[in-house]
């Protein structure tokens, strides 16, 4: 027997439920998709129009580059001695030593590097901005922007644009750079191959377009983090459970891009 | 003049339905209301910050949802807004946040000694002294000190028309005193439009030559304060009540404190 209270909401028939959480889903989606290709063309403007200020976009490459320098250094040479260690482990026999230079330099300049320094700044500068921009419009700071005639746009969400692009592939040539040395020297450690044999191995199948591919990810990403911050800040309703909850999705829609844009990369790129 | 017509804003659900209303140019008008009625909505319509659903906001003729292009930004250089909770910039000191007012071109174009003067002078008008905070941050301020700075961040562009979004929320009742008597020279110095959003029923009634009562997303009473106090209407009969209620019991906690 079906008992229902009076005045208890009808249950909802599932089939028609997960058609209307597809229609939610896909409404978000465009949402967002809307926001961040109107946030572009602003931005756009904002720069053609010459609106935005060098000394805030020299501020924001301080903020996101200077200051990211410590934790890109630390990932970077772990990144490259992890690489090493698990390529001299798996190669026992068979294989010359060398090709773990190879190996280490492809996999960080290819992979590692850029991603890692993408997602280690995914936490130190998007959750930020948006935390920050967030917090700018519910105590109406953005409002106030408006009120006195200035573009928000141009200048909150540029200069962060901006320095993002410049930023991360100088961020991601040091990554690189730390990831190869680092890798090389726990080359020498653990499977006793000596600085030269791993710097042939690397030359051995060494590309230049390895390295425009990785600073061509770094420009991507440099440009997709900050975008997607500012996009998301912008968009914070409600107090401060808002800003939290808000930089929360912002967090993981950034990461989830991050991977998604990496995995398009070898497809479009490297055949 | 400022004509608010046929508004309508509605967000999950309707919160302007239709207003219709007119503030004469020099005068000082008092919107009151209960908490949630779209009070800050409709202040904030004046200069696009929320864009009605239907409806028109008209000030000196220039309709800023059906005029030209770049009508939302003429009327911007013609109004001052003073936020709720002041809404001053984080990361700016107390000059560079007042400077803010000054609208971007002019401010582009004015020698850095006149734009000190300016920030002065507007910092003397709300009874602050410049000397003493003019690199502060907000942080660095208390609650009546930013909303002093607030208000000379809207005047100091010399506005036609200032807007209060609720002036003396959170303040004591000696500094919501302060600021109302602030309120009423300001406004009457600088000879502009003042439209005042306010819980403060008495001050607003003693401050301003008209007023009016926004209820359920439509304005209930229109007229001079002696025609709210005399008006029969229950539900504004009830809210003056309620408000005085409140505000003897402001008087009683301030002899306690």
């Amino acid at each position: 027997m079906n008992h229902q209270f009076p005045g208890a909401l009808p249950r909802q028939n599932p089939i028609t439920g997960w058609f209307a959480g597809v229609g939610r889903t896909t409404q978000i989606t465009l949402e967002h998709a809307g926001g961040l290709g109107i946030l572009c063309a602003q931005i756009v403007v904002a720069i053609v129009t010459l609106k935005v200020s060098m000394r805030s976009v020299l501020n924001q490459m301080y903020i996101m580059g200077i200051q990211s320098l410590p934790i890109v250094l630390v990932t970077g040479s772990l990144a490259g001695i992890v690489t090493s260690q698990q390529g001299g482990y798996q190669m026992t026999s068979g294989v010359p030593d060398y090709i773990l230079g190879s190996l280490v330099v492809e996999t960080v300049v290819l992979e590692m590097g850029p991603v890692l320094t993408a997602l280690v700044l995914v936490g130190r500068i998007g959750a930020r901005i948006t935390a920050e921009l967030g917090t700018m419009v519910v105590s109406e700071q953005i409002d106030a922007f408006k009120s006195l005639g200035r573009d928000p746009v141009a200048i909150l969400a540029a200069p962060r644009v901006i320095a993002g692009v410049i930023v991360l592939p100088l961020l991601v040539g040091v990554a690189d750079l730390i990831g190869i040395v680092a890798g090389a020297g726990a080359a020498n450690l653990t499977v006793g191959l000596g600085t030269e044999s791993f710097f042939y191995g690397a030359r051995l199948f060494w590309h230049s377009w390895d390295l425009t591919y990785s600073l061509t990810k770094a420009i991507v990403f440099g440009f997709s983090i900050p975008l997607i911050s500012v996009h998301m800040g912008l968009k914070t309703k409600g107090g401060a459970e808002g800003v939290g909850l808000t930089t929360t999705q912002a967090v993981m829609f950034m990461t989830l891009t991050i991977l998604i844009l990496d995995a398009m990369f070898p497809p479009l790129m490297l055949n | 003049m400022i004509a608010y017509r046929n508004i309508h804003k509605s967000y999950d659900l309707p919160v302007l339905t239709g207003v219709d209303m007119h503030v004469e140019t020099g005068e000082m008008f008092a919107l009151f209301g209960p908490s949630g009625t779209g009070k800050s909505v409709l202040l904030k319509t004046t200069i696009g910050l929320v864009v009605p659903d239907v409806g028109d906001v008209e000030l000196d003729g220039i309709s800023v949802y059906h005029g030209d292009r770049g009508a939302v930004e003429a009327v911007r250089q013609k109004v001052g807004y003073v936020f709720q909770h002041s809404a001053l910039f984080d990361s700016l000191n107390v000059y560079d946040n007042v400077a803010m007012g000054v609208p971007e071109d002019v401010l582009a174009r004015m020698p850095r000694r006149e734009t000190a003067a300016k920030v002065w002078e507007a910092l003397e008008l709300v009874n602050l002294e410049p000397r003493e905070i003019l690199s502060k941050i907000p942080s660095e301020l208390s609650g009546g000190m930013k909303k002093r700075v607030g208000i000379a961040r809207a005047i100091i562009g010399r506005p036609e028309v200032l807007l209060w979004d609720e002036p003396t929320t959170g303040l004591d009742p000696i500094n919501t005193a302060a600021v109302e008597r602030l309120i009423e020279r300001l406004s009457t110095e600088l000879k502009v439009t003042s439209l005042l959003v306010t819980h403060d029923v008495e001050g607003g009634l003693l401050m301003c030559d008209r007023v009016a009562m926004l209820d359920s997303g439509t304005i209930r009473f229109c007229g001079t304060p002696d025609e709210f106090r005399a008006c029969p209407d229950p539900v504004v009969q009830a809210f003056v009540d309620r408000a005085a209620a409140e505000a003897a019991l402001d008087m009683v906690s301030e002899s306690y404190d």
